[in-house]
């Protein structure tokens, strides 16, 4: 099965090789990178300075590159084209900021007119580590859904890619949120400075994470294959 | 290990470890929290004379009549008094910025106008004012037995004997007067009679419990005043005035009573102020009038914790000077409040109290000597020389004797340095040495002015070093008590963790064999039980951080909603969707289930958000906006309509849950009549009384309110003591029509049957009585703002039972038990409850009680700041009914105690192994903590808390046992006459055929 799907090339695959989830995360990661990059540089601003704007430039830069890869391995590429997968990755941007808005309420977070735009643009990012790729890869399959986030169990290096950034996105926003009633006064206590913080920090974590998982598992199975 | 863990057993040991809990805190907060003072007995002549002397108590001297004690005091003191009367007028509550301003601003426009006297004789000059910075807890008992009269700073525990006020046994300066023949005069807060029996010659107490009355109190001490400025025959008029307090707990810094309340104030002032300057015109002696304050209030008009806005007192003397300065005066110096004590005793020639750590306020003494000066400066540093030596016993100063050493040599050391002893001895002898040069030079005539300030300087460092180190160190704490205390404590946890583990293992992993669907679930640890641990651990480690402990509101939120957040994601994982399109009616089910239980906790979920917005809560945040600060500001119609909405809530809620259930029956109807009656009389209380809390609560309404109390206990203990009675026994005839054989099986599992569901349907029903009775309680005692989280409360607590009941065997008891337990806890914060001492709901306390009672109204204070988790542990009672434990029960035997172990054993053992958990950690925490600044202000208070929810809990517990006991020996017991009688039936009907 393994060797099958192998020769049939980099879309057919529903597990691929260590090296191309490190092009993937590393294109993600510099995605990231050159979005904080060009605020610090061409805008001058950080997330501290001014979050909301900050948040839109990551997710303006992060979404494409991460709904145009993501959709490259997308499950059934014989019933689902490339395009449709694109178009679940758009849908699953909305439906995955909705989602991660509720559940940072239910958790706190505050609402009012002057959060609504920091909030809107943090859900944005947060769906881009969670949900997005997900949607891409998965589309509409609850098993799959199911699968990754309420079992949480991988089965394949895809599945890894998916599973592990997403939930390192979110434990790591449920860490961001520790400082905030403390009472040290820096500016970076602000919802969802710290949040997202913890997010970013959280998402690069697991995407190492991820590799190494991935890594190791190509091993074991060579191992085996012995 | 044995087999089994039978009934008998699991309780013994349960009692057993509270018993052990309760004996380690009692041994720990002995020791921690200091309740005597370092030295007894009272000074007398021979603090006058220095510490190095051993002067052996003259027996006589004490026994001296006030007059000659009174003489020998002023040959040892050597100054004469500078006056012959002292007014003290204690102003409850009062905020030193109002009078003084903060950090060099003026106050603001309307307190200046409200005291136009007070003001323009502190532009003048004629009076000195301080902020006399208050030592926390800031209630007014401690403040005044402390800080006033006798220069202490007390343990915290003396929050807890505020309201059992006790007679001042220790050194005080009333006692010192009183010894000098002082006549003393009293009128005012009835605290200072309770603390000084029988030393006053004429008195008029006002009680200050009655929180809700601003003008009588005050009345009361103003009308006595008249006649008492006119008479000569007193030395000390105290007049202790509340009403500015209860202004402020009624309706906070801003109310609108608060400007009159002021006014009237400063016209008492001016009236004595004229009075004494007239009758010292007249040559009736001089008189200081001394205004003070004995702690300031928050801007909710609460006080008790260690806020600038509580600890900033007043202090104002008045009489000091006669002439008005020059120049205005802008700024306004900080003393402490223990100060006073030492200040008032050299000024009037008493003795220091004993363990007073208080510095003499050097401004007062400014029409004296230097030579005189110098003496006051050295009393004082002989008394706090004498408190020191008992505390470091090795403080003796005997080698560094004067003497010996030349005076060169100690005008020539600059800095003290060493072991504490060493700094003290070197600073003390330091100042006598530079005093002792400076008058010998005096003699000789060649003193300058240099040397003088030396001296001075000198004392200075000496008190402020001593003083400081006392005040830090005014506890001595026993190390075998809290080692042992603590030990005892870990002990009693470990006994209750262990019987929590030890029933999991017996629950769950010995009865595989019956629960086959369980098998997977047994083996493994899941998010949710682990995620349950792991809060634990995480309110283990912020207890150690101050500002998490200030603002724990925001932990128990962000946890609980986290631990519903991965409920949720539980249920998802049993939802099936896609596969087969729904073929199997299994499926379908399950379904729907979870679609119930998804509802369920966003219900949970939203309910919570919602409350956790009701109050901001906590220290640093607390300006922060809220929806109660919001519908406060609203209006009172805002405020009516939520309290209708909620009361409208609990009542159809509890109606429904009691007509829901399945046995439709008279006596049940009788309860849910009985409840709707009281609904009824406390929707009327709430909507006609409490908007007219500024009025003294009138005879009608306390009535009323007496009346619902009864109607909710009546409810309460009859639902306890009727329905195991009352529940209907299941028809033999009609269970054994489809069996043939009436065999000695199936009378056994008739009684089984019996005492399963007579339990649980007794249960449910006196659940729903405990529940319900206490929300309509609490909707009655709360602020009125706070009936919505009440509300939002028991839709999170039966929305959380529902989800249990439907929830088959997804999570484990214990589980679900701690989720309610987590409810409570981030309820109670919900209702505005913070840890520090200052959100205690003290004017609720006083609905309906019609005598003042000091138990009654602690039990309501309790009641009203503990309604959350008592909320949550009352409702253990129904949960018991609502889980289908009847699965868990062994088929074979069927025992009582085999039940109960089954049912109530987690809903008891489950809070009480978390509290003891809390409790232990936090009792470690604390004395890790003992020497941090906010020891006294924020650990403490927490401390309290801790304590107060073990309490809590206990109480709780018991009431769920102790019903789940009682109710199962009731069915148990009926359910044996059933056998009899379905014995002698089926003996009939052989007898028949």
């Amino acid at each position: 099965m393994e060797k099958k799907t192998k020769t049939e090339g980099i879309d057919a695959v529903p597990s691929l090789s260590p090296w191309k989830a490190f092009t993937v995360h590393l294109i993600c990661g510099l995605g990231l990178a050159s979005a904080l990059w060009v605020a610090h540089k061409v805008y001058s601003i950080d997330l501290i300075s001014d979050p909301s704007y900050t948040l839109r430039l990551i997710w303006v830069f992060e979404a494409p590159i991460t709904i145009l890869i993501y959709s490259l391995f997308r499950k059934n590429p014989k019933q689902c084209s490339y395009w449709k997968a694109v178009g679940q990755g758009t849908l699953g941007l909305l439906v995955g900021a909705i989602v991660n808005v509720l559940g940072a309420i239910a958790l706190g977070a505050p609402v009012g007119i002057n959060y609504f735009l920091k909030t809107v643009n943090w859900s944005l990012v947060m769906s881009l580590f969670t949900v997005v790729p997900a949607a891409s890869v998965y589309g509409s399959s609850w098993m799959d859904w199911q699968r990754i986030f309420a079992h949480t169990k991988p089965s394949g290096s895809i599945d890894y890619m998916i599973c592990l950034p997403a939930h390192g996105a979110v434990i790591g926003a449920w860490f961001g949120a520790w400082p905030m009633p403390l009472d040290w006064e820096r500016p970076w206590q602000e919802w969802p400075i710290c949040v997202s913080y913890g997010a970013i920090a959280g998402y690069l974590i697991a995407m190492v994470a991820s590799f190494g998982f991935t890594l190791l598992r190509r091993e074991v199975r060579h191992v085996k294959g012995e | 290990m044995s087999s089994s863990l039978t009934c008998t057993k699991l309780t013994l040991f349960t009692v057993a470890a509270i018993l052990i809990q309760i004996i380690g805190l009692s041994l720990f907060v002995l020791g921690f929290f200091p309740v005597k003072p370092a030295l007894s007995g009272v000074s007398g002549p021979e603090s006058f004379q220095p510490p190095r002397y051993c002067v052996v108590e003259d027996q006589n001297v004490s026994n001296l009549p006030p007059d000659q004690l009174k003489s020998l005091y002023q040959e040892l003191y050597e100054i004469p008094p500078s006056f012959d009367r002292l007014i003290l007028m204690v102003i409850d509550g009062l905020p030193a910025e109002f009078v003084l301003g903060r950090d060099g601003r003026p106050p603001s426009m309307v307190f200046v106008e409200s005291m136009p006297y007070m003001q323009s004789l502190l532009a003048s000059g004629m009076a000195v004012g301080y902020h006399a910075k208050a030592a926390p807890p800031t209630v007014t008992m401690p403040r005044l037995k402390q800080a006033m009269v006798s220069g202490a700073i007390g343990g915290f525990l003396d929050v807890a004997f505020n309201f059992n006020t006790q007679a001042l046994l220790d050194d005080n300066l009333i006692r010192q007067f009183f010894n000098i023949g002082w006549k003393m005069v009293m009128f005012g807060d009835e605290t200072w009679l309770k603390l000084f029996p029988g030393l006053f010659t004429r008195h008029d107490g006002v009680s200050s419990f009655y929180v809700k009355d601003t003008v009588e109190v005050d009345y009361n001490v103003t009308r006595n005043l008249g006649d008492e400025l006119n008479r000569t025959d007193w030395s000390l008029l105290i007049l202790h005035y509340l009403g500015l307090d209860h202004v402020g707990h009624i309706g906070g810094r801003s109310s609108v009573l608060m400007g009159p309340k002021l006014k009237e104030m400063d016209e008492v002032v001016r009236m004595i102020h004229l009075s004494a300057q007239q009758s010292q015109d007249n040559g009736q002696g001089r008189t200081l009038l001394m205004v003070v304050s004995d702690h300031g209030m928050t801007d909710s008009g609460n006080h008790g914790g260690s806020s600038y806005e509580e600890t900033d007192s007043l202090l104002l003397f008045f009489g000091l000077k006669h002439k008005p300065y020059d120049y205005p005066l802008v700024t306004h110096g900080t003393i402490n409040q223990a100060d006073i004590a030492p200040t008032l005793a050299l000024l009037f020639g008493v003795p220091i109290p004993k363990n007073n750590v208080g510095i003499l306020i050097s401004e007062t003494f400014d029409s004296l000597t230097d030579e005189q000066r110098l003496r006051t400066l050295e009393l004082n540093s002989w008394q706090l020389l004498r408190l020191l030596q008992a505390q470091l016993p090795g403080l003796s100063c005997g080698s560094l004797s004067l003497d010996v050493l030349g005076d060169d040599q100690w005008s020539g050391i600059t800095k003290c340095n060493g072991s504490d002893d060493e700094i003290f001895c070197c600073l003390f002898v330091k100042a006598e040495v530079l005093h002792k040069s400076w008058k010998a030079k005096r003699v000789s005539g060649s003193t300058s002015r240099d040397e003088y300030g030396n001296a001075v300087m000198a004392y200075d460092v000496f008190l402020q070093a001593a003083s400081e180190w006392l005040s830090r160190r005014t506890t001595y704490k026993p190390v075998g008590l809290l080692a042992s205390g603590v030990a005892a404590m870990v002990l009693s946890c470990l006994i209750l963790m262990g019987l929590n583990f030890w029933l999991d293992q017996e629950v769950y992993h010995r009865n595989l064999h019956r629960l086959p669907d369980m098998k997977d679930n047994v083996h493994k640890w899941h998010v949710d039980e682990i995620y349950v641990l792991v809060i634990i651990f995480i309110l283990v480690l912020s207890m150690g951080s101050s500002s998490m402990v200030e603002e724990e509101q925001y932990i128990w939120h962000f946890l609980t909603s986290s631990f519903y957040l991965i409920i949720l994601r539980k249920i998802v994982q049993f939802l099936v969707i896609g596969t087969g399109q729904g073929l199997f009616t299994l499926i379908r089910g399950q379904n729907s289930r979870s679609y119930i239980q998804i509802f369920y906790v966003i219900l949970i979920l939203m309910a919570g958000r919602i409350m956790r917005s009701w109050h901001q809560g906590g220290v640093n945040w607390a300006h922060l906006p809220d929806i109660s600060k919001w519908l406060e500001q609203a209006g009172k119609d805002y405020v009516k309509s939520i309290q209708l909405v909620s009361w409208l809530l609990v009542i159809s809620l509890g109606l429904y849950s009691l007509l829901s259930f399945q046995l439709k029956k008279y006596s049940i109807m009788v309860f849910g009549f009985t409840f709707s009656v009281s609904g009824v009389l406390v929707l009327q209380q709430i909507l006609n009384y409490q908007d007219t809390a500024f009025a003294a609560s009138s005879y009608a309404a306390v009535s009323r309110v007496q009346i619902i109390y009864a109607l909710l206990g009546l409810l309460t203990f009859g639902a306890v003591f009727s329905v195991p009675w009352l529940i209907p026994v299941p028809n033999p005839k009609t269970a054994s029509s489809h069996d043939v054989r009436l065999s000695n099986n199936f009378l056994v599992d008739i009684r089984r049957k019996f005492l399963l569901l007579g339990c649980r349907d007794s249960t449910y029903v006196i659940g729903w009585a405990y529940m319900h009775c206490w929300c309509l309680l609490q909707l009655l005692l709360q602020q009125p703002t706070n009936s919505m989280p009440v509300a939002l409360l028991l839709v999170q607590i039966l929305a959380s039972m529902c989800y249990s009941s439907n929830g088959g065997q997804h999570l484990k008891q214990w589980v679900e038990v701690a989720a309610l337990y987590y409810l409570g806890m981030a309820g109670h914060f919900a209702l505005g409850n913070t840890n520090t001492l200052a959100t205690i709901d003290v004017a609720g306390a006083f609905i309906g009680i019609s005598s003042h009672s000091t138990l009654l109204s602690g039990i309501l204070m309790f009641i009203i700041t503990y309604a959350s988790p008592m909320l949550s542990l009352l409702s253990m009672v129904m949960y018991i009914s609502m889980k289908e434990t009847c699965s868990l029960v062994n088929l074979e035997d069927a025992d009582m105690g085999h039940f109960l172990k089954m049912t109530i054993s987690f809903p008891c053992l489950v809070p009480l192994g978390f509290n003891s958990i809390l409790l232990v950690a936090y009792t470690i925490v604390l004395l890790l903590m003992r020497n941090h600044l906010f020891v006294w202000s924020v650990f403490s208070p927490k401390y309290l808390y801790v304590c107060a929810t073990t309490a809590c809990v206990y109480m709780g517990v018991s009431v769920v046992s102790l019903t789940a006991v009682y109710t199962c020996l009731v069915c148990a017991w009926r359910s044996g006459t059933l056998r009899c009688s379905i014995r002698d039936e089926s003996r009939g009907s052989m007898g028949l055929q």
